[in-house]
Protein backbone atom coordinates (compact mmCIF):
# COMPACT_ATOMS: atom_id res chain seq x y z
CA UNK A 1 0.00 0.00 0.00
CA UNK A 2 0.81 3.55 -0.16
CA UNK A 3 1.25 5.55 2.84
CA UNK A 4 1.08 9.09 3.13
CA UNK A 5 3.47 9.79 5.93
CA UNK A 6 3.66 13.66 7.48
CA UNK A 7 6.45 13.46 10.21
CA UNK A 8 7.10 16.52 12.71
CA UNK A 9 10.12 18.13 12.40
CA UNK A 10 12.50 20.61 13.98
CA UNK A 11 16.00 21.00 15.07
CA UNK A 12 16.18 23.95 17.63
CA UNK A 13 19.95 24.22 16.44
CA UNK A 14 18.75 25.74 13.09
CA UNK A 15 15.10 25.76 12.56
CA UNK A 16 12.63 29.00 14.07
CA UNK A 17 9.37 27.33 13.97
CA UNK A 18 8.51 23.81 14.02
CA UNK A 19 7.37 21.78 10.43
CA UNK A 20 6.35 18.75 8.77
CA UNK A 21 7.88 16.88 5.75
CA UNK A 22 5.48 14.25 3.86
CA UNK A 23 6.76 11.43 2.59
CA UNK A 24 5.43 8.88 0.17
CA UNK A 25 6.43 5.42 1.50
CA UNK A 26 5.86 2.11 -0.14
CA UNK A 27 4.81 -0.55 2.51
CA UNK A 28 2.50 -3.67 3.75
CA UNK A 29 -0.31 -3.04 6.14
CA UNK A 30 1.14 -5.53 8.28
CA UNK A 31 4.11 -3.24 8.52
CA UNK A 32 4.64 -1.13 11.40
CA UNK A 33 5.26 2.72 12.05
CA UNK A 34 8.71 2.16 13.07
CA UNK A 35 9.56 0.41 9.54
CA UNK A 36 7.78 3.66 7.82
CA UNK A 37 10.49 5.48 9.77
CA UNK A 38 13.30 3.38 9.17
CA UNK A 39 12.87 3.73 5.62
CA UNK A 40 12.22 7.53 5.42
CA UNK A 41 15.81 7.60 7.27
CA UNK A 42 17.49 5.19 5.24
CA UNK A 43 16.34 6.33 2.09
CA UNK A 44 14.95 9.51 1.79
CA UNK A 45 16.38 11.42 4.57
CA UNK A 46 19.47 10.69 6.97
CA UNK A 47 18.98 13.66 9.52
CA UNK A 48 15.17 12.32 10.44
CA UNK A 49 15.70 11.49 14.50
CA UNK A 50 13.74 9.28 16.76
CA UNK A 51 14.27 6.74 19.33
CA UNK A 52 14.21 2.88 18.64
CA UNK A 53 16.06 0.35 20.37
CA UNK A 54 14.19 -2.94 20.84
CA UNK A 55 11.58 -2.40 17.98
CA UNK A 56 9.78 -5.18 20.13
CA UNK A 57 7.31 -3.13 22.45
CA UNK A 58 9.58 -3.88 25.08
CA UNK A 59 12.30 -1.05 25.59
CA UNK A 60 8.98 1.89 25.38
CA UNK A 61 11.81 4.07 23.36
CA UNK A 62 9.75 4.93 20.18
CA UNK A 63 6.33 6.24 22.41
CA UNK A 64 5.28 9.13 20.19
CA UNK A 65 1.95 10.80 18.53
CA UNK A 66 0.74 8.81 15.81
CA UNK A 67 -2.23 10.51 14.12
CA UNK A 68 -2.62 12.52 17.01
CA UNK A 69 -2.64 9.35 19.70
CA UNK A 70 0.12 8.36 22.12
CA UNK A 71 1.32 4.62 21.04
CA UNK A 72 5.44 2.82 20.53
CA UNK A 73 5.18 3.27 16.82
CA UNK A 74 6.52 -0.59 16.86
CA UNK A 75 3.66 -2.06 17.99
CA UNK A 76 1.32 0.11 15.43
CA UNK A 77 0.81 -1.89 12.49
CA UNK A 78 -0.37 0.06 9.42
CA UNK A 79 -4.15 -1.74 9.02
CA UNK A 80 -4.74 -0.88 12.18
CA UNK A 81 -4.82 3.02 11.65
CA UNK A 82 -7.41 2.05 9.52
CA UNK A 83 -6.10 4.95 7.12
CA UNK A 84 -3.17 5.65 4.11
CA UNK A 85 -2.83 8.84 5.87
CA UNK A 86 -0.02 8.81 8.85
CA UNK A 87 1.01 11.61 11.07
CA UNK A 88 3.97 11.32 13.42
CA UNK A 89 4.99 13.79 15.72
CA UNK A 90 6.79 14.13 19.25
CA UNK A 91 5.56 13.16 22.31
CA UNK A 92 2.86 15.98 23.93
CA UNK A 93 4.09 18.83 26.69
CA UNK A 94 8.48 17.68 26.38
CA UNK A 95 10.82 19.82 25.59
CA UNK A 96 11.67 18.54 21.93
CA UNK A 97 15.66 18.06 21.34
CA UNK A 98 15.35 17.11 17.20
CA UNK A 99 12.05 16.41 15.84
CA UNK A 100 10.63 12.84 17.81
CA UNK A 101 13.05 12.81 20.16
CA UNK A 102 11.83 14.58 23.23
CA UNK A 103 13.74 15.52 26.54
CA UNK A 104 12.83 12.83 28.92
CA UNK A 105 14.68 14.14 32.20
CA UNK A 106 11.58 15.66 33.84
CA UNK A 107 9.51 12.84 33.39
CA UNK A 108 12.50 10.45 34.94
CA UNK A 109 12.90 13.50 37.66
CA UNK A 110 8.73 12.49 38.89
CA UNK A 111 9.97 9.05 38.51
CA UNK A 112 12.78 8.85 40.53
CA UNK A 113 10.76 11.23 43.22
CA UNK A 114 8.25 8.53 44.49
CA UNK A 115 11.44 5.89 45.41
CA UNK A 116 10.89 3.58 42.43
CA UNK A 117 12.94 0.62 44.24
CA UNK A 118 12.27 -1.68 47.31
CA UNK A 119 12.97 -0.26 50.42
CA UNK A 120 13.51 -2.31 53.48
CA UNK A 121 16.07 -2.20 56.50
CA UNK A 122 14.29 -4.83 58.28
CA UNK A 123 17.01 -8.08 59.04
CA UNK A 124 16.83 -10.74 56.68
CA UNK A 125 14.99 -13.85 57.04
CA UNK A 126 16.81 -16.16 59.50
CA UNK A 127 17.69 -18.15 56.24
CA UNK A 128 19.42 -15.25 54.93
CA UNK A 129 18.25 -15.52 51.54
CA UNK A 130 15.12 -14.01 49.89
CA UNK A 131 11.60 -12.11 51.67
CA UNK A 132 9.04 -14.45 50.80
CA UNK A 133 5.60 -13.42 49.08
CA UNK A 134 2.41 -15.56 48.94
CA UNK A 135 1.07 -15.20 45.34
CA UNK A 136 -2.09 -13.40 46.36
CA UNK A 137 0.65 -10.62 48.14
CA UNK A 138 2.14 -10.72 44.93
CA UNK A 139 -0.78 -10.58 42.83
CA UNK A 140 -1.88 -7.12 44.43
CA UNK A 141 0.62 -5.17 42.87
CA UNK A 142 1.48 -7.81 39.30
CA UNK A 143 -0.27 -5.25 36.83
CA UNK A 144 1.60 -2.27 38.00
CA UNK A 145 5.14 -4.25 37.66
CA UNK A 146 4.55 -4.11 33.72
CA UNK A 147 5.93 -0.52 33.23
CA UNK A 148 8.59 0.23 30.42
CA UNK A 149 8.31 4.25 31.32
CA UNK A 150 7.79 5.00 27.68
CA UNK A 151 5.95 7.93 28.99
CA UNK A 152 2.88 7.42 26.23
CA UNK A 153 0.69 7.55 29.26
CA UNK A 154 1.75 10.53 31.59
CA UNK A 155 2.00 12.62 28.22
CA UNK A 156 -1.25 11.87 27.25
CA UNK A 157 -2.75 13.76 30.24
CA UNK A 158 -4.54 16.54 30.40
CA UNK A 159 -2.96 17.44 33.90
CA UNK A 160 0.31 16.85 32.45
CA UNK A 161 0.24 19.27 29.80
CA UNK A 162 -1.27 21.99 31.64
CA UNK A 163 1.25 22.01 34.39
CA UNK A 164 4.93 19.80 34.28
CA UNK A 165 4.92 19.84 38.14
CA UNK A 166 2.08 17.32 37.88
CA UNK A 167 4.06 13.86 38.79
CA UNK A 168 1.94 12.07 35.88
CA UNK A 169 0.49 8.67 35.47
CA UNK A 170 4.21 6.75 35.43
CA UNK A 171 5.46 7.78 38.30
CA UNK A 172 1.88 7.09 40.11
CA UNK A 173 2.13 3.39 38.88
CA UNK A 174 5.74 2.89 39.79
CA UNK A 175 4.86 4.24 43.41
CA UNK A 176 1.83 2.14 43.38
CA UNK A 177 3.81 -1.25 42.31
CA UNK A 178 6.18 -0.48 46.11
CA UNK A 179 3.32 0.72 47.85
CA UNK A 180 1.06 -2.43 47.54
CA UNK A 181 4.26 -4.86 48.27
CA UNK A 182 3.70 -6.38 51.32
CA UNK A 183 7.38 -6.76 51.32
CA UNK A 184 8.25 -2.85 51.21
CA UNK A 185 8.55 -0.50 54.13
CA UNK A 186 8.64 3.11 52.72
CA UNK A 187 5.14 3.45 51.68
CA UNK A 188 4.65 6.06 53.67
CA UNK A 189 7.36 8.47 52.32
CA UNK A 190 6.13 7.62 48.58
CA UNK A 191 2.32 8.40 50.08
CA UNK A 192 3.53 11.49 51.42
CA UNK A 193 5.00 12.69 47.62
CA UNK A 194 1.71 11.80 46.00
CA UNK A 195 -0.44 13.43 48.90
CA UNK A 196 0.23 16.88 47.21
CA UNK A 197 -1.71 19.28 44.72
CA UNK A 198 0.42 18.17 41.98
CA UNK A 199 0.44 14.60 43.15
CA UNK A 200 -2.51 11.90 42.74
CA UNK A 201 -4.91 14.51 43.31
CA UNK A 202 -4.42 16.29 39.86
CA UNK A 203 -5.69 13.49 38.20
CA UNK A 204 -8.54 14.31 36.34
CA UNK A 205 -10.01 10.50 35.40
CA UNK A 206 -9.67 11.43 31.67
CA UNK A 207 -8.22 8.06 31.05
CA UNK A 208 -6.08 8.84 28.21
CA UNK A 209 -3.31 7.12 30.15
CA UNK A 210 -4.94 3.55 30.71
CA UNK A 211 -5.78 4.25 26.60
CA UNK A 212 -2.44 4.89 25.48
CA UNK A 213 -0.52 2.47 28.06
CA UNK A 214 0.94 0.05 25.37
CA UNK A 215 1.16 -2.47 28.35
CA UNK A 216 -2.48 -2.22 29.09
CA UNK A 217 -1.99 -1.34 32.43
CA UNK A 218 -4.98 -0.39 34.26
CA UNK A 219 -3.68 3.03 35.39
CA UNK A 220 -6.83 4.98 36.28
CA UNK A 221 -7.18 2.11 38.48
CA UNK A 222 -3.98 1.98 40.08
CA UNK A 223 -3.97 6.12 40.57
CA UNK A 224 -7.75 5.47 42.18
CA UNK A 225 -5.56 2.86 44.72
CA UNK A 226 -3.09 5.24 45.66
CA UNK A 227 -5.48 7.52 46.66
CA UNK A 228 -7.29 4.91 48.46
CA UNK A 229 -3.61 4.38 50.17
CA UNK A 230 -3.71 8.16 51.55
CA UNK A 231 -6.99 7.58 52.90
CA UNK A 232 -6.48 4.99 54.92
CA UNK B 1 1.92 30.71 28.09
CA UNK B 2 4.06 27.90 26.06
CA UNK B 3 2.60 25.44 28.60
CA UNK B 4 -1.05 26.96 28.11
CA UNK B 5 -0.23 26.90 24.54
CA UNK B 6 0.24 22.90 25.15
CA UNK B 7 -2.64 22.23 27.08
CA UNK B 8 -5.28 23.95 24.74
CA UNK B 9 -3.10 21.98 22.27
CA UNK B 10 -3.53 18.67 23.78
CA UNK B 11 -7.42 19.45 24.51
CA UNK B 12 -8.31 19.94 20.81
CA UNK B 13 -5.79 18.12 19.07
CA UNK B 14 -5.28 15.01 21.19
CA UNK B 15 -7.39 11.94 19.76
CA UNK B 16 -8.20 10.83 22.89
CA UNK B 17 -11.69 8.35 23.15
CA UNK B 18 -14.66 9.05 25.46
CA UNK B 19 -12.45 9.69 28.91
CA UNK B 20 -10.86 12.74 26.53
CA UNK B 21 -14.26 13.86 25.57
CA UNK B 22 -16.03 13.33 28.65
CA UNK B 23 -13.25 15.80 30.39
CA UNK B 24 -13.45 18.41 27.64
CA UNK B 25 -17.25 18.43 28.17
CA UNK B 26 -17.00 18.42 32.15
CA UNK B 27 -14.76 22.02 31.33
CA UNK B 28 -16.69 23.40 29.26
CA UNK B 29 -20.11 22.46 31.01
CA UNK B 30 -18.50 23.65 34.15
CA UNK B 31 -17.46 27.49 32.95
CA UNK B 32 -20.54 27.61 31.11
CA UNK B 33 -22.48 27.19 34.12
CA UNK B 34 -19.82 29.41 35.87
CA UNK B 35 -20.58 31.72 33.57
CA UNK B 36 -23.82 31.87 34.06
CA UNK B 37 -23.92 32.08 37.64
CA UNK B 38 -21.75 34.95 37.60
CA UNK B 39 -24.07 36.86 35.24
CA UNK B 40 -27.07 35.45 37.48
CA UNK B 41 -25.08 37.22 40.89
CA UNK B 42 -24.28 40.63 39.34
CA UNK B 43 -28.29 41.22 37.98
CA UNK B 44 -29.42 39.98 41.65
CA UNK B 45 -27.03 42.59 42.65
CA UNK B 46 -28.84 45.27 41.38
CA UNK B 47 -31.69 45.32 43.35
CA UNK B 48 -29.20 45.99 46.33
CA UNK B 49 -26.86 48.56 44.57
CA UNK B 50 -28.62 50.10 41.15
CA UNK B 51 -32.33 49.05 41.83
CA UNK B 52 -33.38 51.07 38.84
CA UNK B 53 -31.33 48.90 36.11
CA UNK B 54 -32.83 45.45 37.81
CA UNK B 55 -36.06 45.55 35.20
CA UNK B 56 -33.65 46.28 32.85
CA UNK B 57 -31.66 43.11 33.36
CA UNK B 58 -34.80 41.43 34.32
CA UNK B 59 -36.04 42.29 30.50
CA UNK B 60 -32.84 41.05 29.22
CA UNK B 61 -33.44 37.50 30.83
CA UNK B 62 -36.84 37.78 28.63
CA UNK B 63 -34.84 38.46 25.24
CA UNK B 64 -34.38 35.50 22.64
CA UNK B 65 -31.06 35.18 23.28
CA UNK B 66 -31.03 34.81 26.63
CA UNK B 67 -33.37 32.14 26.40
CA UNK B 68 -31.32 29.91 23.58
CA UNK B 69 -28.66 30.68 26.67
CA UNK B 70 -30.85 29.02 29.10
CA UNK B 71 -31.34 25.73 27.23
CA UNK B 72 -27.65 25.04 27.09
CA UNK B 73 -27.39 26.42 30.41
CA UNK B 74 -29.84 23.27 31.79
CA UNK B 75 -27.42 20.85 29.78
CA UNK B 76 -24.33 21.85 31.00
CA UNK B 77 -26.13 21.72 34.44
CA UNK B 78 -27.12 18.14 33.71
CA UNK B 79 -23.82 17.00 32.63
CA UNK B 80 -21.68 18.83 34.91
CA UNK B 81 -23.66 17.30 37.63
CA UNK B 82 -24.12 13.86 36.24
CA UNK B 83 -20.52 13.38 35.19
CA UNK B 84 -19.54 14.39 38.26
CA UNK B 85 -21.37 11.91 40.19
CA UNK B 86 -19.76 9.14 37.70
CA UNK B 87 -16.48 10.31 38.66
CA UNK B 88 -17.22 10.63 42.56
CA UNK B 89 -18.79 7.18 42.31
CA UNK B 90 -16.51 5.75 40.75
CA UNK B 91 -13.51 7.02 42.89
CA UNK B 92 -15.29 6.53 46.13
CA UNK B 93 -17.06 3.35 45.97
CA UNK B 94 -16.53 1.33 42.35
CA UNK B 95 -12.64 1.40 42.10
CA UNK B 96 -12.47 -1.76 40.80
CA UNK B 97 -14.46 -0.88 37.98
CA UNK B 98 -12.45 2.00 36.86
CA UNK B 99 -10.77 0.32 33.49
CA UNK B 100 -11.18 1.23 30.20
CA UNK B 101 -14.37 -0.86 28.83
CA UNK B 102 -16.14 0.47 32.31
CA UNK B 103 -15.12 3.90 31.94
CA UNK B 104 -16.28 4.53 28.13
CA UNK B 105 -20.20 2.74 28.83
CA UNK B 106 -19.90 5.39 31.97
CA UNK B 107 -19.00 7.90 29.82
CA UNK B 108 -22.11 6.64 27.06
CA UNK B 109 -24.38 6.25 29.97
CA UNK B 110 -23.62 9.74 31.69
CA UNK B 111 -24.45 11.57 27.99
CA UNK B 112 -27.69 9.24 27.63
CA UNK B 113 -28.88 10.24 31.17
CA UNK B 114 -28.51 13.79 30.56
CA UNK B 115 -29.93 13.96 27.34
CA UNK B 116 -32.51 12.07 28.77
CA UNK B 117 -33.25 15.14 31.54
CA UNK B 118 -32.28 17.60 29.27
CA UNK B 119 -34.85 17.03 26.29
CA UNK B 120 -38.27 17.28 28.45
CA UNK B 121 -36.49 20.61 29.77
CA UNK B 122 -35.77 21.63 26.51
CA UNK B 123 -39.40 21.31 25.43
CA UNK B 124 -40.52 23.08 27.88
CA UNK B 125 -38.43 26.44 27.63
CA UNK B 126 -38.27 26.20 23.88
CA UNK B 127 -42.14 26.45 24.04
CA UNK B 128 -42.05 29.02 26.57
CA UNK B 129 -39.79 30.94 24.11
CA UNK B 130 -41.79 30.80 21.08
CA UNK B 131 -45.12 31.49 22.91
CA UNK B 132 -43.57 34.74 24.65
CA UNK B 133 -41.19 35.59 22.33
CA UNK B 134 -42.52 34.72 19.06
CA UNK B 135 -46.17 34.93 20.06
CA UNK B 136 -47.12 31.29 18.41
CA UNK B 137 -49.17 28.47 20.36
CA UNK B 138 -51.27 31.43 21.41
CA UNK B 139 -49.03 33.58 22.95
Amino acid sequence: MQVHLKVFRFNPEIDRKPRYDRFDVQAEPTERVLDLLEMVKNYNDGTLAFRRSCAHGVCGSDAMRINGRNALACKVLLKDLNTDQVTVEPLLGMRVIKDLIVDMEPFFAHYRSVMPYLVNDEPLPEDGKERLQSPQEQERFEDTTKCILCAACTTSCPSFWASENYVGPAAIVNAHRFIYDSRDRAGAKRLAVLNQRMGVWACRTAFNCSEACPRDIQITRAIAEVKEALNR
Amino acid sequence: MSRLKTALGGYAGYQGREGHLAFLLHRVTGLGTVLFLTIHIVDTALVYFRPELYMDAVALYRSTLFGIGEVFLVFCVFYHGINGLRIAAFDLFLKKNWQIQTARSSVRWTLGLTLLLWLPATVIMVRNLLIHNFGLFGG
